[in-house]
C-alpha cells in the first residue's frame, strides 16, 4: 500500500515536471493557484495570454483556441518554389496579429528577419506588395544578417526586447547549428517575453523542435474575384489560398484543411472546395524533380505519423 | 634616386637632400640607403597623431612631417607649458622618435622655432628677438622666394622685418608679409584639425593599464557617468559616441557607436559598447593595456526627458530604440532597415530601404496613404529580374502558356494582365523597352509576377523575366 502511494507521488511528480515543461498549469499546481486566490492572495504571476484565433471554427478547435502568441510557431514549405506560400502564411498571420494589436491600440512594428540564401531564392519582402497584403509597411523591419549565428542573437535579442508584435525568421533548410537546443533557447525566450516567434522554413525537414505548431504550407490555385451579385470572375486571379497540413501539434492526427486569406478585411475564410485543376503532392505533367534543399545528410523519405520523435535534421 | 632624409650622422657627414645616391655612395661607400616610403611614413605620422590626442583634441598635420598642437587651454592639466613640452618630448624619444617642439603664441612661430631654432617655449615679449636671429626659410616660404631672398642678401629674418613693407609686396607677393605676420602673431592662422572636434568629451587616466572586455566596460561606465553631468546642463543626448582607447605603447584604438534616441544614461551607453567590443573585441589587440581611456560625443541632439503619457506606449519605444541601438552596434547600422514609399510606377524604385537607426518608425498611426490605383503587387520582389525561357506564349501581347525557370516547366492555368509599366524617360531615356506584367498562376497554384520586355515583331524578340512571387 505505502509502496503504492510512494509509486503515485512519483507519478505526480513527473506528471507536474512534464506539465511545466510545457508551460501549462499543472493540475496541482493549478489547485494551489485557485487555493491562493480564494484566500485573498496574490494573483498568480502570469496570467495565460490567449491565443490568436484563424477565425476559423474547426481549424480553432483543432489548435485549442489558435497559435499561441508567447511561443514558436514554425510555416514549413517542403519546397524551394513553395516559399512564396509560406511566407505569405506567416506574414497573414502577422497582419491579422497587427490588426488585433491596433485595435487595442498598440502600434508595435514587426520584424523580419532574412536568411541571405533564402532572399535570394524567394526575394526580398516588397513594402507596396505587404500593403495589398494586408501589412502596414512602415511598421515593418526588414533585417538581413549576413551570418546564421549573427541572425540567431538578431531574433533572439528581438523576442526579449519585446518590442515588436511579431518576429518572423526565414531560415533555409535545416542548418546544423539551428537545431533543437536553439530553437528551445528561442522558445524560452519567447515566452519570457511573452511575444510570439515565426519560423519561416523554406525548403526544410521535418524537425524535432521546440516549437508550439508546425504547418506544412503549399500553395493551392487561388479564389476567383467575386462580381457584383453572388458570381464570380472566372480565370481572374483573386484572394490566395493555402493548403495547410498541421504536422506537429497537440491533435494527433494530421489535419489537412485548405484557407483563404481576404488581405482586405484581414480574416481567413474557410474552403471548403478549392477548385483545383488536379489534386496537390502530385507531379503535373511537365514536373522537374523534387528534392528538399540539401542539408548535412542525404535525403530522406519524409517519415509522419506513426513517428513519435524525428530525428535531426540539421 | 636622391636622397630624400638623412639623420644626423649623415647630416654631420656633409650630406645634403637631394643629393644623388651614386654620389653619396661614392663619398661613403658603406652608406645604408632605404628607400622612402610616403605611405608608411603617413601612417607612422597618423599614428602619432592619434598618440597626441592625449594632449589636446586638436591636432592637425603640417606637411609630411610635422604636427600642430592647438594646446589653448590644456597645458595647465599638464603642470604648465614647459612641462607639457617635456612630456610630449620624452615620452616621443622613449618611443624611438626623435622629435623637436616648441610653444608659443602662433604656429608659424612654433614651426620656425621648432626647426630652425632652439624650441622651447617662447613668450610673447620673445617673439621677434627669436625670430630675428633665424634664416628666412623658417617664415615657411617657397624655395623660390627663399632663393631670391638670399639673392638679395636678406638672409635673416631680421633682415626682412623691418624693411618697409610696400617694396617687398611689390617684389615678391603678398605670401612673404602673410607669413611673416603670421609668425609675429599679428596675423590669425587657424590650426584645422584632423579629426572632428567632439562637442564633449570625458576620459579617465589609469595607473594600472587595464586591457579585458570588462575593465574596459566598468571605466566606460565610470567615464560616462562623469559625462552625464555636462550632457543634463546643456539639455542635449548623444546621437553618436566614440571611444578613444590610448595604449601603453602609444597605439590608438577609436570605436565609436550610434544610437538611434538621445541619449545619456551611462548605463544604455556602456551598453552600447558592450555590444560593439562584442564585434571588435578580437580586432583589438590590448597588448600592455590600455592607459587613457576617452569618451566624445561626436553627434548630439536635443534631450526629450521621458514622460509617461497616458497610452502607455514609451515603453514599447523605449524597448525598441534599444534594441535597435544594440544591434545596430554590434552588426552594423545597415543591418537593420525599414521601407520607404516613393511616388514612382518601376517596381524596383517604388521603394527605397533606410536604415532604421535615423528612421525610427513613427509613433503615431500616419494617415494611410492610398497608394494610386494600380494592379496588386507581389509580396516578394527579386533583386534582380530572373529570365525566363518561354515555350509558348500568345503573339503579340498574351500571357505565356507554358514557360521554364530554375529549370522547372511551369504549366499557366490563369493569368491577370498584361499591366503596362514605361521606363521612366528622364531616367533611362527615351530608348528603353517598356514592361508588360502578368500575374500569373501555375496549375499546382503558384502565383508569380512576370514581365515582357520589348514587344513582338521588333527588331528583336522580347525578353521575357521573373520579377516575384505573391503569396
Amino acid at each position: 500500500m505505502a509502496q503504492h502511494a510512494l509509486a503515485r507521488e512519483r507519478l505526480f511528480a513527473l506528471r507536474e515536471t512534464i506539465a511545466r515543461l510545457e508551460g501549462k498549469p499543472a493540475p496541482a499546481l493549478a489547485a494551489a493557484e485557485r487555493g491562493a486566490l480564494a484566500e485573498g492572495g496574490k494573483t498568480p504571476r502570469r496570467a495565460s495570454l490567449p491565443p490568436l484565433a484563424f477565425g476559423v471554427e474547426y481549424l480553432d478547435e483543432a489548435l485549442e483556441g489558435g497559435l499561441p502568441l508567447d511561443a514558436i510557431t514554425e510555416f514549413r514549405s517542403a519546397l524551394s518554389r513553395d516559399a512564396g506560400a509560406a511566407s505569405g502564411l506567416a506574414m497573414a498571420v502577422a497582419a491579422r496579429l497587427q490588426k488585433q494589436e491596433s485595435d487595442a491600440g498598440r502600434l508595435l512594428p514587426l520584424l523580419w528577419v532574412g536568411d541571405a540564401v533564402g532572399t535570394l531564392e524567394a526575394g526580398r519582402p516588397y513594402a507596396p506588395g505587404l500593403q495589398d497584403f494586408g501589412l502596414n509597411a512602415e511598421r515593418f523591419l526588414h533585417a538581413a544578417p549576413r551570418k546564421l549565428d549573427e541572425a540567431l542573437w538578431l531574433v533572439e535579442t528581438a523576442v526579449e526586447s519585446a518590442a515588436f508584435s511579431a518576429v518572423i525568421f526565414e531560415v533555409r533548410g535545416n542548418p546544423t547549428h539551428f537545431g533543437l537546443t536553439e530553437s528551445r533557447r528561442l522558445s524560452l525566450r519567447a515566452r519570457a517575453a511573452r511575444r510570439p516567434l515565426f519560423i519561416v522554413r523554406q525548403a526544410g525537414a521535418e524537425e524535432a523542435s521546440s516549437a508550439a505548431f508546425r504547418l506544412h504550407v503549399e500553395p493551392a490555385p487561388s479564389a476567383l474575384r467575386p462580381l457584383p451579385g453572388e458570381s464570380k470572375l472566372s480565370g481572374s486571379i483573386g484572394n490566395p489560398i493555402f493548403r495547410l497540413t498541421l504536422e506537429k501539434g497537440r491533435n494527433p492526427a494530421p489535419l489537412c484543411f485548405f484557407l483563404e486569406w481576404n488581405p482586405h478585411e484581414r480574416e481567413f475564410l474557410p474552403v471548403a472546395e478549392p477548385n483545383l485543376v488536379r489534386p496537390p503532392g502530385e507531379q503535373s505533367a511537365h514536373s522537374g524533380a523534387q528534392l528538399s534543399a540539401s542539408a548535412n545528410g542525404p535525403h530522406r523519405p519524409q517519415a509522419m505519423g506513426a513517428l513519435l520523435a524525428f530525428e535531426r535534421a540539421s | 634616386m636622391r636622397l630624400t632624409a638623412l639623420d644626423e650622422l649623415a647630416e654631420r657627414l656633409g650630406l645634403k637632400k637631394e643629393q644623388g645616391v651614386a654620389e653619396a655612395r661614392a663619398m661613403y661607400p658603406t652608406l645604408e640607403v632605404a628607400e622612402e616610403d610616403p605611405a608608411a611614413d603617413r601612417r607612422l605620422l597618423e599614428a602619432i597623431a592619434d598618440w597626441c590626442d592625449r594632449y589636446t583634441p586638436l591636432v592637425a598635420f603640417d606637411g609630411k612631417d610635422g604636427l600642430f598642437l592647438d594646446i589653448s587651454g590644456c597645458a595647465h592639466l599638464f603642470g604648465g607649458e614647459k612641462a607639457l613640452l617635456k612630456d610630449v618630448l620624452s615620452r616621443l624619444f622613449y618611443m624611438g622618435i626623435d622629435a623637436r617642439g616648441a610653444i608659443s603664441s602662433s604656429p608659424g612661430l612654433s614651426w620656425a622655432a621648432s626647426r630652425f631654432g632652439q624650441g622651447g617655449v617662447i613668450e610673447d615679449e620673445e617673439t621677434e628677438q627669436v625670430l630675428m636671429s633665424l634664416p628666412v626659410a623658417a617664415l615657411r616660404l617657397e624655395a623660390q622666394t627663399v632663393d631670391a631672398l638670399k639673392k638679395l642678401g636678406l638672409k635673416y629674418v631680421g633682415d626682412v622685418i623691418d624693411a618697409p613693407r610696400a617694396p617687398l609686396t611689390r617684389r615678391f607677393g603678398p605670401g612673404l608679409l602673410l607669413r611673416l605676420d603670421q609668425a609675429l602673431g599679428r596675423e590669425e592662422e587657424p590650426v584645422s584639425p584632423r579629426r572632428p572636434v567632439a562637442s564633449l568629451s570625458a576620459e579617465s587616466r589609469l595607473i594600472e593599464p587595464i586591457g579585458t572586455e570588462e575593465q574596459i566596460l566598468a571605466v566606460t561606465r565610470q567615464v560616462a557617468l562623469s559625462l552625464q553631468p555636462s550632457l543634463e546642463t546643456r539639455g542635449i543626448g548623444g546621437r553618436v559616441f566614440e571611444l578613444v582607447l590610448f595604449r601603453v605603447d602609444g597605439r590608438v584604438f577609436h570605436i565609436s557607436v550610434g544610437a538611434s534616441q538621445p541619449l545619456r544614461e551611462p548605463k544604455f551607453i556602456a551598453g552600447l559598447f558592450s555590444e560593439r567590443l562584442q564585434a571588435v573585441y578580437d580586432d583589438l589587440d590590448a597588448g600592455y593595456g590600455f592607459e587613457i581611456l576617452r569618451l566624445n560625443v561626436l553627434r548630439h541632439d536635443p534631450f526629450n526627458a521621458a514622460q509617461a503619457d497616458f497610452e502607455g506606449d514609451r515603453q514599447g519605444e523605449i524597448s525598441l530604440s534599444a534594441f535597435v541601438d544594440r544591434v545596430s552596434a554590434r552588426l552594423g547600422a545597415d543591418c537593420l532597415q525599414s521601407f520607404q514609399l516613393r511616388e514612382s510606377h518601376v517596381p524596383e524604385r517604388a521603394v527605397i530601404t533606410v536604415p532604421v537607426m535615423d528612421h525610427l518608425p513613427r509613433r503615431k498611426a500616419a494617415q494611410d496613404i492610398q497608394p494610386p490605383f494600380r494592379q496588386e503587387r507581389p509580396l516578394r520582389l527579386f533583386a534582380t529580374p530572373e529570365p525566363v525561357e518561354i515555350m509558348l506564349a500568345e503573339v503579340p501581347d498574351g500571357p505565356p502558356q507554358i514557360f521554364r525557370w530554375r529549370r522547372m516547366q511551369h504549366q499557366v492555368a490563369r493569368s491577370e494582365g498584361p499591366e503596362r509599366i514605361v521606363m521612366e524617360w528622364w531616367i533611362d531615356g527615351d530608348d528603353a523597352e517598356a514592361r508588360d506584367y502578368f500575374r500569373i498562376e501555375d496549375e499546382t497554384g503558384h502565383r508569380f509576377w512576370i514581365y515582357r520586355r520589348g514587344f513582338y515583331g521588333g527588331e528583336f524578340d522580347p525578353r521575357w523575366f521573373m520579377h516575384g512571387v505573391f503569396a
